[in-house]
């Protein structure tokens, strides 16, 4: 290369880089991409779902499913990461393994689990970290989901804690790997490994058997997932097969390079200047979805239009939830029915009679207990990975 | 009366286990765009993943796809040879880009 096409091509180069950070305006944040087409194809358990990909099986709930306060398993999300999942599993010699730092390492079978300890059942939201991702611009990496890459299930199994104590905890154990059945397709590949610190273990974090009064679908875990109430689902292991206490934090790729957010007091960034450090994206923060009407339905003049939707928060508890039709200039609380508990969808209602045709958008917007309350989508911050979204949400329908 | 409610726990015992055989998770057929290189990026991708989860990680930079694909390299082991990353990464931007370079 010429020295004098060399300036040519960085003057350019330059100044495209420039263009693309000082002209354009800054660009917010949206609602995420809504009414995604339903794929042709039913995954194992499930109906039809919204699918992004086979392999890993990475399946989206529609909107429809946010207007019940439980979840079929039919119809709950599927996030798988590593491509080589067991498409055989045989009970009688399926094991947890319990090792490293305690008084004895046991392998505990699903009998055992069902047997041997004390049975309890918790209601609770599953979340994905990466939920209602396509919200953010500019566009960030990962799945762009919409948002349901949720759902709120009843989880039955037997508390965590009650399985590391039977094994027994050394004295200086302190954090606990978890890893699950499925494997990378290459041997040298990361594991899908997560780890948690003893302290952050809850005495509602539980080993879960059956969802819904039915084993685990097979696409959520089958047959034993780890179950955390109130936090995001990256550490909610699948196919749990093995659990290993160190006392030192061991550097897994998932654990140091996935489901991370700026470590500052918004929980942001820019898209120029990426923030270090970095924390793991631990609790839910609040949130509510409408699951009907939804986006294009028609509704009649005068008609009495029940809104349906569901709140939630990492436990806290939920509040209230506000519905407004002015585009959230003002707001109106809406009915609420909290039967399951605190880690569970709260259901919330509101009537409404349209009196004017044309397009009519209904905004939802929860507050928690501690006055912790959504944000319009437009005033969410950006992070590159695309997690915690929860902007307000919003349903346009057409008054006929 | 004892009878019932014994025949009625071995219904709910037995109806839900579902998973006793093979499980076959379906495959689909996600078509790349047809483009320069597509038939590089069919050898080196599909070893690990569906072209479903590259084309929806929304419309992204050079730079964006160059770093994913040095992270499936580097992170992730897979075999991609040194002279496929750009190949890889110019298809992807060509046709899943934004057309920003960064």
């Amino acid at each position: 290369m010429k020295r004098r096409d060399f300036f040519k091509t960085s003057f350019v180069a330059s100044a495209a880089i420039l263009g693309s950070s000082s002209l354009s305006a800054k660009e917010l944040q949206s609602p995420p991409i809504d009414n995604r087409k339903i794929g042709d194809v039913a995954f194992p358990e499930k109906r039809p779902l919204i699918t992004y990909s086979d392999r890993p099986p990475l399946l989206e709930s529609p909107r429809e499913t946010f207007a019940k306060g439980i979840t079929q398993n039919d119809e709950f999300f599927v996030r798988w990461h590593l491509p080589e999942i067991p498409t055989q599993i045989d009970l009688n010699s399926y094991t947890i393994s319990i090792n490293g730092l305690v008084k004895k390492e046991i392998n505990i079978t699903i009998d055992q689990l069902k047997n041997d300890f004390e049975q309890v059942e918790i209601t609770a939201v599953l979340q994905c970290g990466g939920n209602s991702r396509s919200a953010f611009h500019p566009t960030v990496g990962g799945i762009q989901w919409g948002s349901g890459a949720m759902g709120c299930a009843k989880w039955k199994g037997v508390r965590l804690m009650d399985v590391l104590k039977k094994a027994g905890l050394h004295k200086d154990a302190h954090w606990i790997g978890f890893n699950g059945k499925d494997k990378p397709a290459y041997y040298e590949a990361p594991k899908f490994i997560r780890e948690l610190s003893l302290e952050e273990i809850e005495d509602n974090f539980i080993l879960a058997y059956e969802m819904n009064g039915e084993d685990l679908p097979y696409l959520n875990g089958y047959p034993v997932r780890l179950v955390m109430p109130g936090y995001y689902s990256d550490s909610w292991m699948k196919m749990l097969s093995n659990i290993t206490v160190t006392n030192k934090y061991k550097s897994y790729f998932y654990m140091d390079h996935g489901y991370r957010i700026p470590d500052n007091d918004t929980e942001s960034e820019t898209p120029e200047k990426h923030y270090k450090p970095t924390k793991p994206i631990t609790t839910m923060n609040v949130k509510s979805l409408i699951g009907y009407p939804q986006n294009g339905s028609k509704l009649n003049l005068n008609s009495h239009v029940v809104v349906r939707g569901v709140a939630f928060d990492d436990g806290t508890g939920i509040k209230s939830v506000s519905i407004s039709t002015d585009n959230g200039k003002t707001w109106q609380e809406a009915q609420l029915k909290q039967e399951n508990g605190r880690y569970a969808y709260t259901e919330f209602r509101f009537t409404y009679k349209p009196t004017q045709k044309g397009k009519l958008t209904f905004m939802a917007k929860a507050t928690n207990v501690l006055g912790e309350e959504q944000p319009f989508a437009k005033d969410v911050l950006w992070n590159h990975g695309g997690y915690k979204y929860n902007g307000i949400d919003e349903v346009t329908v057409e008054v006929i | 009366m004892k009878k019932i409610l014994l025949i009625t726990s071995l219904l709910v015992g037995s109806a839900f286990a579902q998973v006793n055989g093979k499980i076959e998770v379906p495959y689909i057929d996600y078509k790349l765009k047809d483009g320069k290189n597509k038939e590089v990026v069919e050898a080196n991708c599909f070893m690990c993943h569906s072209f479903g989860y590259m084309e929806n990680q929304g419309a992204q930079s050079r730079d964006f796809w160059y770093k994913k694909v040095m992270k499936m390299k580097h992170a992730f082991k897979a075999p991609i040879p040194d002279e496929d990353v750009n190949k890889i990464a110019d298809y992807m931007f060509a046709n899943y880009g934004n057309g920003k370079l960064k």
